[in-house]
């Protein structure tokens, strides 16, 4: 490209139109986190679900300790990924902010739970969990205008009022079909349009 | 469409190669110079030198910083850059609509 002065005003519009339409890929995200945390949390609902129902293990919780490990990993993945990227568009830094939110909502809902006794922590924490997750995810959805997050998050919403009808072990394999229907699903169809769109 | 028709364009933004490194970074929040250099298909020379009077100008924001011992530049455009952007964007709309009227 040159620095040519004499363009006419269509020229310069059509050149402003293809510069800014190169840079604005759809699928920037290849679904890789998605995917991770979603299958992640849900073997670790399913392993809760079977010490709790089955094996009445009061050491069911520990299972969540993997998801320390996965949040780790992250740390890396994202550090690596921000480094080699060579373009910073806006929508990532959104939804950073927007799961940053999540995670202040969660610990605040973390902290004032435990201020409440135990049979009515274990009534609420995962219809509310269900209820505050359903945020991130929808709002992923709208920022990407990605239509099967913005389901998901609904879903996760439908699932948390769902939650508050059944008993509490059963709430686990919730926690595991909102992950199929939030993250799992859509990260399968991220991963495959982002495939799609970078294979031109 | 005569030339005099063009004298309130910004001639800093009037210019092929520094109208599209603006609608690059008018669209990201910060972007490399090989991104810059592989959309634009302009030669690192050139490059240098636009971006730099773009820079002059105040409408980008440059940062030179060291990655695995290379050196890496990435720019972002500044609010004076947006402004004078859309300012730019709308005398081409306005020239437009002068030469299409009946």
């Amino acid at each position: 490209m040159e620095d040519n002065p004499h363009l006419s005003p269509s020229e310069s519009l059509q050149l402003i139109s293809e510069m800014i339409h190169s840079v604005k890929k759809r699928y920037s995200e290849n679904g890789f986190l998605y995917l991770l945390w979603g299958w992640v949390v849900f073997f670790c609902a399913l392993a809760q679900f079977t010490l709790l129902h089955f094996f009445h293990s009061p050491y069911h919780s520990l299972v969540w300790l993997a998801t320390w490990l996965v949040l780790i990993f992250q740390v890396f993945y994202l550090r690596k990924k921000i480094a080699n990227s060579k373009v910073r568009v806006y929508s990532d830094a959104i939804i950073g902010y927007v799961w940053i939110s999540f995670v202040v909502l969660m610990c605040l809902f973390t902290f004032q739970l435990s201020n409440l006794p135990e049979a009515s922590r274990h009534v609420m924490f995962i219809p509310v969990l269900l209820a505050l997750y359903g945020l991130p995810v929808f709002l992923c959805g709208v920022i990407l205008r990605f239509r099967p997050l913005i389901f998901g998050g609904i879903a996760c919403w439908l699932l948390s009022v769902l939650a508050v009808l059944i008993p509490y072990d059963y709430q686990i394999l919730l926690i595991a079909l909102s992950m199929l229907l939030a993250w799992i699903g859509p990260g399968y169809i991220l991963k495959e349009k982002f495939e799609e769109e970078n294979a031109h | 469409m005569t030339e005099k028709m063009f004298k309130d364009l910004d001639p800093i933004l009037h210019s092929q190669l520094r109208l599209a490194i603006i609608s690059l970074l008018v669209g990201v929040q910060e972007a490399e110079f090989n991104f810059i250099k592989e959309k634009t298909n302009a030669t690192a020379g050139n490059l240098s030198v636009q971006i730099q009077k773009l820079k002059d100008a105040g409408y980008i924001q440059v940062n030179k910083k060291f990655k695995d011992n290379y050196p890496l530049t990435t720019c972002r455009i500044t609010r004076t850059g947006i402004n004078a952007f859309e300012t730019y964007v709308k005398a081409l709309q306005g020239y437009l609509h002068v030469s299409t009227r009946p």
